[in-house]
């Protein structure tokens, strides 16, 4: 980013809230997500162990992220996920996309996607896999935004 | 929403306008950031704390603690700036995980930056986000810069009051005797004091600031495990009422004007044919010649 070049919004770093919605302690994954990320030019956020879903919602307006990325291993993302998802509605925040990634079960995804929750990486998965999917859903967040103020 | 509704949402303190106005102004270009900035600017009256020191000492978990006690005096926002990565460009942005329990609890506004590579300690438009918590109807807005090294010192012109932190163990009466990150404290606080030599790094930074002159400068000693002693801290930043308009002023129209003259010569420089009579030419040389050249379309073109 060099300085005095005038900046289009949609080309500023995508930022992104990782977080684990639940009571979940492996954060390896995370760490390695995090890091691969900010190698890919993101602003990475951490929303750090055992947030409640509403700290994760608040954390995500106060930062005005474009993606919330969320992880669980513990086999509650059916429910953890959605009550992000919830929160989320009930407070009127539709411009932010949600992705999703841990231990799921293949036929969970229908039901994820359907709340909107889109990616639902597994262990293994390469991570340019996870980062472009990322990049997508940032772009169109931003293309959605940016109609707001033009 | 456009900008109008936004400045609007600004006003009235709403959590999604003011987070959505931060991004503009860090991401966008400068027509968008000079109208949010007037539409707001003459709005708000609050304390800037600025919390600076070196990385690991304990600034986070300071502001952790200290910003819901400074609730109950008013409404509190909290910027945090936290360096970018010099090979991607990306960041980690890890203040949020020691303070995102009270800030829950409290409903104080956090936002973490990035720098964006900026030197000195705070992102380039920290003065912008700074004047956008303020209109936002904040009574203080705490300021955390990036772990800092001896010369990132631009927090003391944006805060009305500088609180330097430091650990006991980062050097002798020699380190503290340096200029730069030692001179621009309104307070000091040694953090950690449960460790071995905290008393020694108290007296090392208490005798500098006599021989300077300050002896009305307080060195605190707290302990953020305990929550030790914060009430002295509190204490000093709620009685502090000196404003520091002019600086943040004098700093900010500096930095527009700088980019102004920095846009109009860049396209030269950008464009230039660096043929080897070029580089064969100091760069002072050339610097002039470009100058001079710009020198003439202007007086033409705009002031005639």
């Amino acid at each position: 980013m060099e300085n005095g070049k005038n900046r289009k919004y949609t080309e500023a770093p995508i930022k992104v809230l990782l977080a684990k919605p639940a009571i979940d302690g492996h954060d390896r994954g995370i760490f390695v997500l995090a890091r691969a990320f900010r190698d890919a030019g993101m602003d990475v956020i951490y929303a750090g162990l055992l947030p409640t879903p509403e700290e994760v919602v608040d954390t995500a307006i106060n930062e005005d992220v474009d993606v919330i990325a969320l992880s669980l291993l513990n086999g509650a993302h059916l429910t953890a996920f959605k009550n992000v998802i919830d929160i989320m509605n009930k407070k009127g925040v539709h411009d932010i996309a949600v992705v999703g990634g841990g231990i799921i079960p293949d036929e969970d995804k229908p039901a994820l996607e359907k709340m909107g929750i889109t990616g639902n990486f597994g262990p293994g998965t390469p991570l340019k896999i996870i980062i472009d999917h990322i990049k997508k859903r940032a772009r169109e967040i931003r293309k959605l935004r940016e109609n707001e103020y033009r | 929403m456009n900008i109008d509704n936004l400045i609007e949402g600004i006003l009235n303190g709403d959590n999604r306008s003011i987070a959505r106005a931060i991004s503009l102004v860090e991401n966008s270009d400068p027509v968008s950031r000079e109208r949010i900035i007037k539409g707001i600017y003459s709005v708000g009256n609050a304390k800037v704390i600025g919390i600076t020191g070196p990385p690991g000492v304990g600034k986070s978990t300071i502001i952790g603690n200290i910003a819901p006690m400074l609730s109950d005096y008013g409404k509190v926002s909290i910027l945090a700036v936290d360096p970018a990565s010099p090979f991607s460009g990306g960041s980690i942005m890890g203040n949020r995980i020691r303070m995102q329990k009270s800030l829950s609890r409290k409903g104080i506004f956090m936002r973490s930056t990035s720098n964006r590579l900026y030197n000195g300690g705070l992102s380039e438009y920290s003065w912008d986000i700074v004047k956008i918590l303020e209109a936002s109807g904040s009574d203080f807005i705490i300021l955390e810069t990036v772990g800092s090294g001896q010369s990132d010192i631009d927090i003391m012109n944006i805060a009305d009051i500088t609180c330097v932190i430091l650990a006991p163990g980062l050097g002798d009466e020699i380190q503290a005797l340096k200029s730069g990150i030692m001179e621009i404290g309104d307070v000091f606080v040694v953090n950690k004091i449960d460790r071995e030599g905290s008393y020694i790094a108290i007296k090392d930074i208490r005798e500098t600031l006599n021989l300077s002159n300050k002896i009305k400068t307080p060195v605190i000693g707290i302990n953020s495990i305990d929550i030790e002693n914060y009430d002295k801290f509190l204490d000093y930043i709620v009685s502090w009422n000196k404003k520091n308009y002019r600086e943040k002023y004098v700093r900010k129209l500096r930095q527009i004007v700088l980019e102004e003259i920095y846009n109009k010569y860049a396209y030269y420089i950008d464009n230039m044919d660096y043929t080897e009579d070029t580089l064969k030419r100091d760069p002072y040389t050339t610097a002039e010649i470009i100058i001079d050249s710009m020198n003439k379309i202007i007086d033409k073109s705009t002031y005639k």
